[in-house]
């Protein structure tokens, strides 16, 4: 899976991965990675300004906290990221169903009366 | 381009446990970070704190090639590759820079615009121009300068509004907003120039009254007030111009 095939849902992804907890950009990735099943293919470079973005608009928080001797900018969302994540998800059911229905072959097509 | 790593480190390894190493730079890491910082815009802290979240994130990737048995130098390769090109993700941060700065400049001139223009309104209320609240500078009653003025209320309401329109563009508005790269700074620059509008009208002002009949004018806040615009027309001018630079760097 590129990153092309990603836009527009990458926002709701990455709500997605930090629904458990607050999470590092690094976790952050692996967790992406591990969640597609090793499908999702995007440089890791470019999941930070991505996550500025989700915090600019206030659906995740940041805070730099240092663990093993290492700082790291730690994520978790706000409680309108999780907002923003119900809708995202909402949306993607519909608009899931609405193309599987389409893409379904007219052999299994009710037939018309 | 795809992670390199993807075959040689086992899927959700984690982050490293306790006893990491210390934050070793490497020099391929540090080759790679600088790369990364020589092109991104905005203010040296700004990136400062860019570079050392992207320091983090590649150590902890190094981290888990070593934990998948790779030497140090050949999982900070790795991990180097898997960040990706250095221009793509200077870029990717390109957008966020732009609307920092916007932000902070539609900010700093709202909270100076109504500092300069009390000092204004205390110049006019202080000097004995015969002005009424309303209008201060009637007494000096020339159409030019009531003409002044409105282009003086024009710009302020310009200005008002670029403010409005970079502030929401880039705060929590954006969540509802389509993402329109470059329109925050667009509006930021407007704003800065609107405001220098204003302060230069203001100043032009002054000018004329001291032309016309300076013994009417309270020196203190006068100068007070033409300090004050002479040094937002300065600071607004560089804030517009970094505005429209970065807005210039977004694809």
């Amino acid at each position: 899976m590129r990153a092309e095939a990603l836009k527009g849902h990458l926002d709701g992804i990455l709500l997605a991965v930090l629904e458990p907890g607050p999470r590092h950009g690094y976790a952050i990735m692996e967790q992406l990675r591990v969640r597609s099943g090793g499908q999702l293919d995007l440089p890791t470079g470019t999941l930070y300004p991505a996550l500025h973005r989700l915090e600019r608009a206030g659906l995740v928080r940041a805070s730099w906290s240092e663990a093993g001797g290492r700082r790291r900018r730690v994520y978790e969302l706000t409680p309108a990221g999780r907002g923003a994540l119900d809708t995202e998800r909402g949306a993607w059911s519909e608009f899931s169903a609405a193309i599987t229905t389409l893409l379904r072959p007219a052999s299994l097509e009710p037939s018309a009366p | 381009m795809s992670p390199l790593g993807a075959h040689v480190r086992p899927a959700g390894l984690g982050m490293p446990g306790r006893g990491a190493p210390p934050d070793l730079t490497d020099p391929q890491a540090e080759r790679y970070l600088a790369a990364v910082m020589t092109r991104l815009p905005g203010t040296a802290r700004h990136r400062a704190e860019i570079i050392a979240e992207l320091r983090s994130g590649l150590l902890d990737a190094t981290d888990a090639y070593r934990a998948a048995g790779l030497t140090a130098e050949q999982g900070c390769r790795m991990a180097i590759g898997e960040f990706g090109d250095p221009a793509r993700v200077a870029s990717g941060f390109h957008a966020e820079i732009a609307a920092a700065q916007s932000r902070k400049v539609a900010g700093t001139l709202l909270l100076t615009g109504p500092l300069v223009g009390l000092l204004w309104i205390a110049t006019a209320l202080c000097s004995h121009l015969g002005v009424r609240f309303a209008i201060p500078w009637h007494h000096a009653g020339a159409a030019a300068t009531e003409a002044g003025l409105l282009l003086v209320a024009a710009a302020v309401a310009v200005t008002v509004c670029a403010v409005a329109v970079s502030l929401g563009s880039t705060g929590s508005l954006t969540r509802w907003l389509p993402d329109r790269p470059g329109r925050a700074s667009a509006a930021a620059a407007i704003a800065g120039f609107a405001a220098i509008g204003a302060d230069g009208l203001g100043l032009a002002l002054l000018a004329a009254q001291l032309d016309l009949a300076p013994g009417r004018l309270s020196p203190v806040p006068a100068c007070a007030a033409a300090v004050a615009s002479l040094a937002r027309i300065l600071l607004a001018r560089r804030a517009a111009r970094h505005c429209l630079a970065l807005r210039a760097t977004l694809s």
